[in-house]
């Protein structure tokens, strides 16, 4: 009975061993456990993946500050310098971080929408200047009672 | 250290911080030259009511404005520690964030500015 018992065990500790491998990923990253604390080793992170991550999120909160300007400048700037990157990871996909390439396409789609947002603003603005007149649009007086013969139609 | 940081603390109360900001809230030139809303008009009455806790005047006023500060923090977090799917939450936020503030824009547009 007990020599029974024991082969039954035996396999036992058998599937152990692999949960242990795979318990360091989470931990460290995907890099062998003798890494060290930073797993990436011998990856860096892309130069500019942080810079057009934080461009791409503060172009929606000023999409609309001083015309939306300053969100159009943001977003052209991030996606100019994320295209650079862009070649870079292409090029060299071993030597760079993958997290740092999916932060500089968050950025990118990010400055993307910011960029659609304020350029809507600034056509839908000029269009409105063009078609109503720069006199109506500028005045608020004026806008308000082109408003108002709206409603009375 | 500590005396350092009760004195700025009892100096700088929240109300007098408050009142502060009310009274020096950027002008919208969109609004001041047409008297129409920009897409961005009321995000900063929005802050000061959230400051005063006031949630529901907050979303009223701009309900992108707590989906904004979330996104902004877990943004930060994110740089800072590199969450596995960070940039994927982050996108899907941002993505949120820009159909809110388009629907309300348009909402508020149709409403109270055109009819």
């Amino acid at each position: 009975m007990s020599e029974e018992q024991l082969p039954q065990e035996t396999p036992q500790p058998a599937p152990t061993p692999n949960p242990q491998p795979s318990y360091p990923p989470p931990h460290g990253g995907f890099p062998p456990p003798n890494a060290g604390h930073f797993g990436q080793g011998m990856q860096q992170s892309l130069p500019n993946a942080t810079l057009v991550l934080v461009f791409g999120i503060i172009s929606i909160l000023t999409c609309c500050c001083f015309y939306g300007v300053i969100s159009l400048i943001l977003s052209i700037v991030a996606l100019v310098v994320s295209k650079k990157d862009r070649a870079l990871y292409a090029a060299y996909p071993q030597t760079y971080t993958a997290s740092s390439y999916k932060n500089l396409n968050a950025g990118r789609v990010c400055a993307i929408i910011g960029l659609i947002l304020s350029a809507l603003l600034i056509i839908s603005f000029v269009i409105a200047g063009f078609v109503l007149g720069w006199s109506v649009v500028t005045d608020q007086q004026a806008m308000k009672e082109f408003l108002e013969s709206l409603q009375h139609n | 250290m500590m005396l350092y940081l009760s004195i700025v603390i009892s100096t700088l109360n929240v109300k007098s911080l408050l009142d502060w900001l009310q009274a020096h809230l950027l002008a919208c030139p969109i609004k001041s030259l047409s008297g129409l809303d920009c897409p961005g008009c009321g995000f900063q009455r929005s802050v000061i009511a959230l400051l005063q806790g006031d949630l529901s005047r907050s979303v009223q006023l701009y309900p992108a404005t707590i989906p904004l500060i979330g996104m902004g923090i877990f943004a930060f977090a994110h740089l800072k520690l590199d969450f596995k799917h960070g940039a994927l939450v982050i996108k899907i936020f941002y993505i949120a964030i820009s159909i809110i503030i388009l629907t309300k824009y348009i909402y508020k547009i149709i409403t109270y500015q055109l009819i």
